[in-house]
């Protein structure tokens, strides 16, 4: 049986897909994108996480502690009287895994909703979540992802999945490079499948001050929807101050290089000149 | 709003009013006589009252009604009341409290007709002199309001609550006059009840004969609406805020059809267009409920208003019935003040009594026999044990009960005019309803034994040491049995089965048992301030949970704990069969703010509530919160006059509360989802 790294598992993701959904956030991740919220999401290896804020200073960890360098033993997350330890990253069976999601099955089925696979980047856990879809026939299943994976793989999810949440972050590829770490030429070969595929889709951009929000980028982007196939539209998440909130807690610094303060512009009309549907979140 | 609502809105708000109050308080001594019955005395004293009322209008007053009297002395002086109180059970501040009248009867036939119903029986004697200073004071009303040219409000003066109401602005108008009347004899947590039901017919016929055009409805109920939230701050309760002002909308009617009209869904959508604190809306639901009727619903809970609670008729009448509560009395079931279901006109039930404290129960059951026991099941007969005997000494409590006599109140009864008989003494339902606080903590209790003691290597005399010192020095126990062992909430059978068990021990161990005004028991979910007493005589408990950590309020997880997400909490809390203890205490859900950003998200929480009625649990109540603007407003309380929190039963304003709730309600939010 396959085993898969699993940082959360959010019920009642309600900007996840349709319907009530529940999203298992697998851990691990190629890119490296300035704005990421989720940086324990990044490492496929499990991680010490704190959160200090309501720490009383009571010394209980210090005095667990045996190591000179943190190997996630997990003794000082066990001793935290406030729970303010935990390890993220639990590798679970595909089996137990869909156990815990069948759980919460009446309120999939009652809503339109169902199963959502998010990260991290799912598709570097693609086989391990492939089984777990063995266990949930009927069930709703979408992903989000980056798209960066290989053509075989992300075409053989596409036949598997009822919906796909795909990120498009930057045309110019350059600057791809430089704020995510890596080229978007796979991405945007993924893209084209699924334009020519029959699977719905939902294109995300995250809109990042001064990086992507420009007018140009979004005519770039919007100009490869001529002809858009399943999609179902284009969603645009605003960049929020509060997505460098969790770096600390993993003992990671916040260092993006573009203005964290600033508003994101808006662009709707290379969108809506070309008949695309939009959402702003 | 239109701009004359905006207009009134923004005059009381700014509290303009207020400059009207009359700190003076009328003469005692008609009242204060000890030679009167105590009837005529609350008579006396509510004419006493109204007649030193003085009419005060709002710029373009549609429904007119505003207190200026602040202060309402007893109609007993301090020795009196201190050798009643020695003769006697005397429940709360011992007036007649936390009923359903029913308005329907009263704003249909007027209170000329009851009038003529009187005799020259001493009790009927009081009931009239009530009757006249109501019609007195509306007299004066009618007066005034001719005086400045607001001749259309003085001829609906003329008419109501004197005659029956022809129109929906006489049926407002009526029972606003009706209701403040009570607030007037010294009643409290007076509610509004059905009022989408009784108010509908006038609605349709103004409706049908082109009397009115829905934008003019919505005018005059909104103009209601506000006339709720003039004298909130002079009304008794344990916070302000906790008025009892509260509607319900929707729901079977007695003969067995859906109730859901017109008018209750203008009262939705009034309510989330004024954003004001009353009245507060439960909505009546059932597994036939239309998703849009609980997406309207959730409309206002994105609003912040800590409502609509939703009730479940398909819960709700069957338990009820099974109570032994006519079919047709059941299906016409109201909310009291915070969440207990009372008949219309016919309860003089006091479904909140009393309260026994689960988590204080096993608490105590396992410091005394956990040393003797090798199993939870082995426990279990002492808890058992334990919970009988504490609803028999509270019940043994409830004797030689006294209320304060209510005539006018009593106009609202079945039988009370006929019979002469106050509503103080009883009314065709007499039940009494005890609440069951922290069910959720003294389930997470026994499973964190059964994990900790029983399964696992924690010894008795280790678990009691670190007990007693608060889990100082015992931090990983401390986290074992906080954070590793089964916790309500999160749809695990190990420790859901207890909450199961301890609801049903609990509704056994009220069957049989009878009141001495011949009525039963009824025991129920939830909490109402007893959850802030009932922690603080508890110390650490077994759950992990350190003394100084509040209990939950009404049916909800322990606080500090984590939750695997709503769909698992509604889950875990509908288990339990509520038909049996249907006495009232709902889950209550709080979601962040951020989780209502468009209309998907809407549907969605929509959803979660329809899939909470589904699995059959019996009251849910959720609230939109967001913790750093509370922290915020308790740094800045002059920046957040108009933010409104749910407390227990009740929605108030923030700024408003004792530290203690303030903090409290933070303290939730730390679980939202």
């Amino acid at each position: 049986m396959k085993t898969g790294i699993i940082f959360d598992i959010k019920e009642f993701a309600v900007y996840d897909g349709p319907g009530i959904r529940t999203t298992v956030f697998m851990k691990g991740c190629p890119l490296r994108c300035q704005w990421c919220h989720n940086p324990e999401g990044l490492s496929p290896k499990p991680q010490l996480m704190i959160s200090p804020a309501a720490c009383i200073h009571c010394g209980a960890c210090q005095n667990a502690c045996h190591h000179k360098m943190c190997i996630t033993c997990g003794a000082c997350v066990s001793c935290c009287p406030l729970g303010l330890r935990r390890i993220a990253g639990t590798v679970w069976t595909s089996k137990e895994l869909a156990l815990r999601l069948l759980k919460n099955q009446q309120a999939f089925s009652g809503s339109g909703g169902g199963v959502t696979f998010s990260g991290g980047e799912p598709m570097m856990q693609w086989s391990f979540i492939e089984q777990v879809l063995y266990y949930l026939p009927g069930i709703h299943i979408a992903i989000e992802t980056s798209g960066y994976t290989d053509v075989k793989t992300f075409s053989r999810m596409c036949s598997k999945v009822n919906l796909i949440m795909m990120d498009i972050k930057l045309i110019n590829p350059i600057n791809h490079k430089k704020y995510t770490g890596v080229d978007n030429d796979r991405i945007l070969m993924n893209l084209k499948l699924l334009k020519e595929g029959n699977t719905p889709y939902i294109i995300r951009i995250p809109l990042i001050p001064g990086v992507n929000d420009d007018e140009n980028n979004m005519e770039e982007t919007a100009a490869i929807f001529e002809k858009p196939g399943s999609l179902i539209r284009v969603e645009l998440l605003p960049y929020h101050i509060t997505a460098g909130a969790k770096y600390s807690m993993i003992g990671l610094e916040y260092q993006p290089q573009f203005d964290t303060s600033a508003k994101p512009e808006i662009w709707l009309s290379p969108f809506h000149k070309r008949s695309i549907p939009t959402l702003v979140l | 709003m239109n701009e004359r609502i905006r207009q009134i809105r923004s005059w009381q708000f700014e509290k303009n009013h207020h400059a009207f109050r009359q700190t003076k308080l009328p003469p005692i001594d008609s009242y204060r006589d000890k030679k009167l019955p105590d009837y005529m005395r609350t008579a006396l004293r509510l004419k006493t009252a109204l007649d030193h009322e003085k009419p005060v209008f709002a710029p373009g007053e549609i429904i007119a009604g505003t207190r200026t009297l602040a202060e309402l002395p007893m109609i007993y002086d301090d020795d009196e009341w201190e050798q009643i109180g020695k003769a006697h059970y005397i429940h709360e501040r011992g007036t007649v409290t936390n009923l359903s009248p029913d308005y329907g009867t009263v704003i249909q036939t007027g209170l000329l007709h009851l009038r003529e119903q009187t005799d020259d029986s001493p009790y009927h004697q009081a009931m009239r002199i009530s009757i006249d200073a109501v019609l007195d004071f509306t007299s004066r009303y009618r007066q005034a309001a001719a005086d400045m040219g607001a001749s259309e409000l003085a001829n609906i003066l003329m008419r109501v609550p004197a005659y029956p109401a022809a129109t929906f602005r006489e049926a407002l108008q009526s029972l606003r006059i009706l209701h403040y009347a009570m607030w007037c004899e010294g009643n409290y947590h007076n509610t509004l009840g059905r009022f989408d039901q009784y108010l509908m017919p006038y609605l349709q016929h103004d409706l049908d004969h082109g009397a009115l055009t829905e934008e003019d409805a919505m005018e005059l109920l909104e103009a209601f609406f506000l006339s709720c939230n003039r004298d909130s701050d002079l009304y008794f309760g344990m916070q302000q805020g906790d008025n009892g002002q509260s509607i319900v909308l929707g729901g079977m009617t007695p003969d067995g059809k859906s109730g859901y009209n017109q008018l209750s869904e203008m009262c939705l959508k009034a309510s989330a267009d004024l954003r004001l604190i009353d009245p507060k809306i439960n909505l009546r639901v059932s597994r036939d409920t239309p998703l849009d009727i609980y997406k309207l619903g959730t409309q206002l809970t994105k609003l912040g208003l800590g409502f609509p609670q939703y009730e479940n008729d398909d819960i709700a009448i069957p338990g009820l019935v099974a109570l032994g509560y006519r079919e047709e009395d059941a299906r016409n079931y109201a909310m009291a003040a915070c969440w207990e279901f009372i008949i219309p006109g016919k309860g003089m039930d006091i479904p909140n009594i009393g309260a026994v404290s689960f988590a204080g129960i096993i608490h105590s059951v396992i410091r005394e026999k956990l040393s003797e026991v090798h199993s939870i099941d082995e426990l279990l007969p002492y808890v058992e044990n334990k919970i009988k005997k504490t609803v028999l000494e509270l019940a043994e409590t409830y004797h030689d009960l006294y209320i304060i006599p209510s005539p006018f109140m009593s106009l609202f009864f079945d039988g009370c005019l006929k019979n002469k008989k106050d509503i103080s003494l009883g009314c065709v339902y007499n039940n009494f309803g005890l609440h069951g606080t922290g069910i959720a903590t003294a389930s997470d209790i026994l499973a964190a034994v059964d994990a900790a003691v029983f399964h696992g290597n924690i010894s008795v005399s280790s678990l009691f040491e670190a007990l007693d010192r608060n889990f100082k020095g015992f931090e990983e126990l401390q986290h074992y049995l906080k954070f590793d062992c089964p916790k309500m909430g999160n749809d695990d059978i190990r420790v859901d089965q207890y909450a199961v068990l301890l609801l049903h021990m609990f509704s056994q161990a009220v069957k049989n048992l009878s009141n001495e005004r011949g009525g039963i028991y009824r025991a129920g979910t939830g909490s109402a301030m007893y959850y802030i007493w009932h922690a603080s005589s508890l110390g650490a408990t077994a759950d992990g949970r350190s003394a100084e950590t509040p209990l939950p309020a009404n049916w909800a997880p322990s606080l500090n704990i984590r939750l695997e997400g709503p769909i698992s909490l509604i889950k875990s809390f509908a288990r339990p069969d509520f038909k049996e203890a249907i006495n009232g205490g709902p889950l209550t859900i709080e979601f962040s703010d951020s989780v209502f950003r468009n209309d998907e998200a809407i549907t969605k929480v929509a959803q979660l509530v329809r899939l909470f009625i589904e699995l059959g649990g019996h009251q849910l109540q959720l609230n939109t919160v967001n913790r750093d603007q509370l922290l915020d407003a308790q740094k800045h309380p002059e920046a957040y006059r108009n933010l409104i929190v749910r407390v227990w039963g009740w929605s108030g304003y923030f700024v408003e509360l004792d530290k203690c709730y303030q903090d409290h309600i933070i303290k939730r939010a730390e679980l939202t989802i």
